[in-house]
């Protein structure tokens, strides 16, 4: 039984996920708001007794995304996914660089959205060809900043920094898959052409989602001492 | 052998400059010589043949003013005892012309005693007197020329070993000859460079015109006209007839005068309007009158022209250097011109001391200090052109730096305009990004909406339907939007991105799909614009697929082509007549494919229908 936590300020849509949740026994609503303050605040509370938030990104007095980083400090195990009109890239992206693993369709239908709960806490997330590329282009360009990583002004930072070798963050399969998912190959024809099992191919894709946000933070914290905000070993 | 009497002459030359500095400086003296200071004098061709004594020097254009003629000096003498050395007479001055007897022996000849006379002496002269002198009485005749106008006359005769006389000599030879020539090269060498200047370099004006310095000529022809002038000191055959070449000498002197006088109003910078015409006329005027007085006095032998211009002259230049030095130093106080003004008020005072030495004094050996003292001229002059140089280089470097901050501000601003011309580009991009996909989202989402609302209107349309609308606008919307993110000429990109934007309705509609697309290239040539055109064509492709073919299969197939790219949207479906008038949607998918510079194809059998859009 996941427990699920809604942050929608429209209150219909707000009702309509409500009622979804509600629909699927698998999952029991905890609570939803309309704002990031009332968000926040119930998470203070009871962010330990919540397995999933499903969180709108644009609030009336704020963003989404604190929700989500707030959601991944106070309770790692909660997952997070993003309600979004159309699954954009760029928004996805963000929310994925916050912490969240995934993203609902507004105008999906209420089987779909509990189906993407349930696959989600199964090691299952969701994902597009062209949030599948952006993820590509994304990792490139980490490489690309952590590649010169042993800088000598970062001396201080190396151990906040992830290790050169983890830099590399996709393996070769990750990103055979990603790029099999941008090309509009399904799951099951790139298990198929992999070898792999469907439900491999969509952990994968989850593990590159946790990867991502792991690492905007220390991209985060490598950026922060490199300005002079963190000091290594002054 | 040549080369050895050569070498020869130079290194007595050598030699003999070494002595005369040692005479100079260490002041050796002839103690042994005897000197002939007094001689009885009969002028010829005149009235009486009487002989007076008179008491050396003899000047003879002072006792004979505008005149030429020859005088005879007679010198009685005894020697008591005679050296084994051989003697010599020194004469410090012997002009202008003469004849050295000795106990009746012509010993030396200098020019002729005819007018127009060809030679000059100028120089200091020791005359070897080999073996007519004896012990004894002894007879020394010197036979004289003088010519009008000239500095004719006799200075003490020095009797004595070679050796003694040499010594005497060597003093004067000095700065009569080789200090003279010294004088005459370095002139010449800053003449030479203020010529080359005023060939080679230009004035800035401000209208860009190029000029010459006419600082730099007048510099260097005084100059040339000043060596002219020294050189004439030391030369006593002039390659022209003498007469000639003293009215080129006065000329030499006068053109000297002019020129720098000219030269400092140049430095200056003609401090009052009207002076440049007035002091030029003047000075061409001096210059001219310098020419009829010199041809006067020379040709015509009526010296007290040259005197007279002479006066005109120095008045001139002892006026025109207190106005200068005036100028320069109180008024101006420019350092450059300061310096010409002390070098000119040092020649006036030496020239002030020449006049009254050679002029007022008895003495005819003096040498002089004139030539001298005018090489500060020279030096003056280079300092000014260095200054100016420096002036000048300072200005270029300034401008030079100058112009370089105004390039860089040029640049500045160009990239700054640029920047907003690329931002400018950049924003009309968007703005006509959005107003297409507005026009799009008005063709496409509008009409599906107004759809909706009529089927809902009528009351005829089942839910089923009316969603159906809906959904399909909902799906144009986010195709829409996602166009708008779509890499420039994916097309592999396009098409994973309506499969994944059409899998839920394909499944909806239990259409199993098949996936058969290449990785391709990017078509650089297809634009947003076309991007979003070839999403609508297969849109509506597939749409049709759905809504009429009743199809259970779908194949999509992409394949990298010569040129472009060949796109196939293929169903099992029930097919249509092909050759009926085509529908409002399958004309729109054509002239949509025409529009990209594409094609597009239709086969259609029951079972196997084929959209094929090929872009070459």
């Amino acid at each position: 039984m996941w427990r699920v936590f809604i942050v929608e300020d429209d209150p219909q849509t707000r009702e309509f996920f409500a009622r979804s949740v509600q629909a699927c026994s698998q999952l029991t609503l905890i609570g939803g708001v309309g704002t990031v303050a009332d968000a926040c605040a119930w998470l203070q509370q009871n962010a330990s007794q919540t397995d999933v938030v499903l969180t709108d990104l644009g609030l009336p007095d704020g963003s989404g995304l604190e929700v989500i980083r707030l959601v991944r400090r106070l309770n790692p195990g909660c997952e997070t996914l993003v309600i979004s009109m159309f699954g954009d890239e760029a928004n996805v992206l963000a929310s994925i660089q916050a912490g969240a693993l995934g993203y609902i369709h507004k105008d999906a239908t209420p089987a779909d959205i509990a189906q993407t709960i349930l696959e989600m806490k199964a090691g299952a997330s969701p994902i597009s060809p062209m949030i599948a590329r952006s993820v590509l282009s994304r990792f490139h360009e980490v490489r690309e900043i952590t590649a010169p990583a042993p800088l000598e002004h970062a001396q201080g930072a190396t151990e906040l920094i992830v290790p050169e070798d983890e830099a590399n963050l996709l393996s070769p399969r990750e990103q055979e898959v990603l790029e099999l998912i941008a090309r509009g190959f399904s799951y099951s024809e790139i298990s198929r052409l992999q070898e792999i099992s469907v439900h491999t191919v969509q952990s994968h894709i989850k593990n590159l989602y946790r990867k991502l946000a792991v690492h905007s933070k220390n991209e985060a914290v490598f950026e922060a001492t490199r300005m002079g905000l963190l000091s290594g070993n002054k | 052998m040549r080369k050895n009497v050569k070498t020869h002459k130079h290194g007595n030359w050598l030699v003999r400059i070494l002595a005369a500095f040692a005479f100079i400086f260490l002041g050796a003296s002839a103690e042994g010589a005897t000197t002939l200071t007094t001689a009885k004098v009969i002028l010829r061709d005149a009235p009486s043949n009487e002989a007076t004594t008179i008491r050396l020097p003899y000047l003879w254009d002072r006792s004979h003013p505008g005149k030429s003629g020859v005088a005879e000096f007679v010198f009685d003498f005894e020697i008591v005892s005679l050296e084994a050395e051989p003697y010599g007479l020194y004469a410090a001055k012997i002009a202008n012309g003469y004849e050295v007897i000795l106990n009746g022996k012509l010993i030396e000849r200098f020019g002729t005693f005819q007018w127009p006379a060809q030679q000059d002496s100028k120089l200091p002269r020791i005359i070897p007197i080999g073996p007519a002198l004896q012990a004894g009485h002894n007879e020394l005749r010197v036979v004289l020329r003088g010519d009008a106008g000239r500095q004719g006359g006799l200075s003490p005769l020095m009797l004595g070993t070679m050796a003694e006389v040499q010594q005497a000599h060597l003093n004067v030879w000095f700065w009569r000859s080789p200090a003279r020539l010294a004088v005459a090269i370095f002139s010449a060498i800053v003449g030479i460079m203020g010529l080359s200047l005023w060939l080679t370099q230009w004035r800035p004006t401000a209208d860009f015109v190029r000029r010459r310095d006419p600082l730099y000529l007048y510099m260097g022809l005084a100059e040339l006209c000043w060596v002219f002038r020294v050189t004439d000191s030391i030369i006593e055959t002039p390659p022209l007839p003498l007469a000639w070449w003293s009215v080129l000498s006065s000329l030499a002197l006068g053109g000297w005068a002019c020129l720098t006088t000219l030269f400092c109003m140049e430095l200056i910078g003609w401090p009052w309007e009207r002076w440049p015409r007035l002091l030029r006329g003047w000075m061409s005027a001096l210059f001219i009158g310098g020419f009829f007085a010199a041809a006067a006095a020379w040709i015509y032998v009526w010296p007290i022209a040259l005197t007279l211009w002479y006066s005109a002259l120095g008045l001139t230049f002892l006026l025109f250097s207190m106005v200068f030095a005036w100028i320069s130093v109180v008024r101006r106080k420019d350092y450059a011109s300061s310096i010409f003004a002390l070098a000119i008020v040092v020649n006036v005072i030496v020239g002030l001391v020449d006049l009254y030495l050679l002029r007022l004094q008895p003495s005819i050996v003096g040498s002089s200090a004139l030539y001298f003292s005018s090489v500060l001229f020279g030096l003056a002059a280079s300092v000014v052109v260095l200054l100016r140089f420096r002036a000048a280089t300072v200005k270029a470097a300034d401008l030079q730096a100058n112009m370089a901050f105004q390039v860089a501000q040029k640049e500045q601003e160009l990239k700054q305009t640029y920047a907003q011309m690329a931002d400018l580009e950049k924003r009309q991009a968007r703005i006509s990004e959005r107003s297409l996909i507005l026009r799009e989202m008005h063709d496409g989402v509008g009409m599906h909406l107004s759809t909706a609302m009529r089927q809902l209107q009528s009351g005829k349309a089942t839910d089923q339907e009316v969603l159906h609308t809906l959904g399909e606008s909902l799906d144009q919307l986010k195709l829409s939007i996602d166009a708008m993110n779509l890499p420039r000429g994916d097309v592999t990109a396009l098409l994973a991105n309506l499969r994944y934007r059409l899998e839920p309705r394909l499944r909806a509609s239990d259409i199993d799909l098949q996936w058969n697309v290449d990785l391709i290239e990017p078509i650089e040539r297809l634009d947003d614009k076309a991007m979003r055109q070839l999403q609508f064509i297969v849109y509506e492709a597939l749409s049709n697929v759905m809504q009429h073919a009743q199809a259970i299969s779908v194949c999509i197939e992409a394949a990298r082509t010569e040129n472009g790219v060949r796109l196939r949207i293929i169903d099992n479906g029930r097919g249509f007549d092909t050759s009926q008038p085509w529908r409002k949607g399958l004309m729109s998918m054509r002239d949509r494919a025409a529009g990209i510079g594409g094609t597009l194809v239709l086969q259609s059998s029951p079972g196997h229908t084929m959209v094929e859009i090929l872009i070459a």
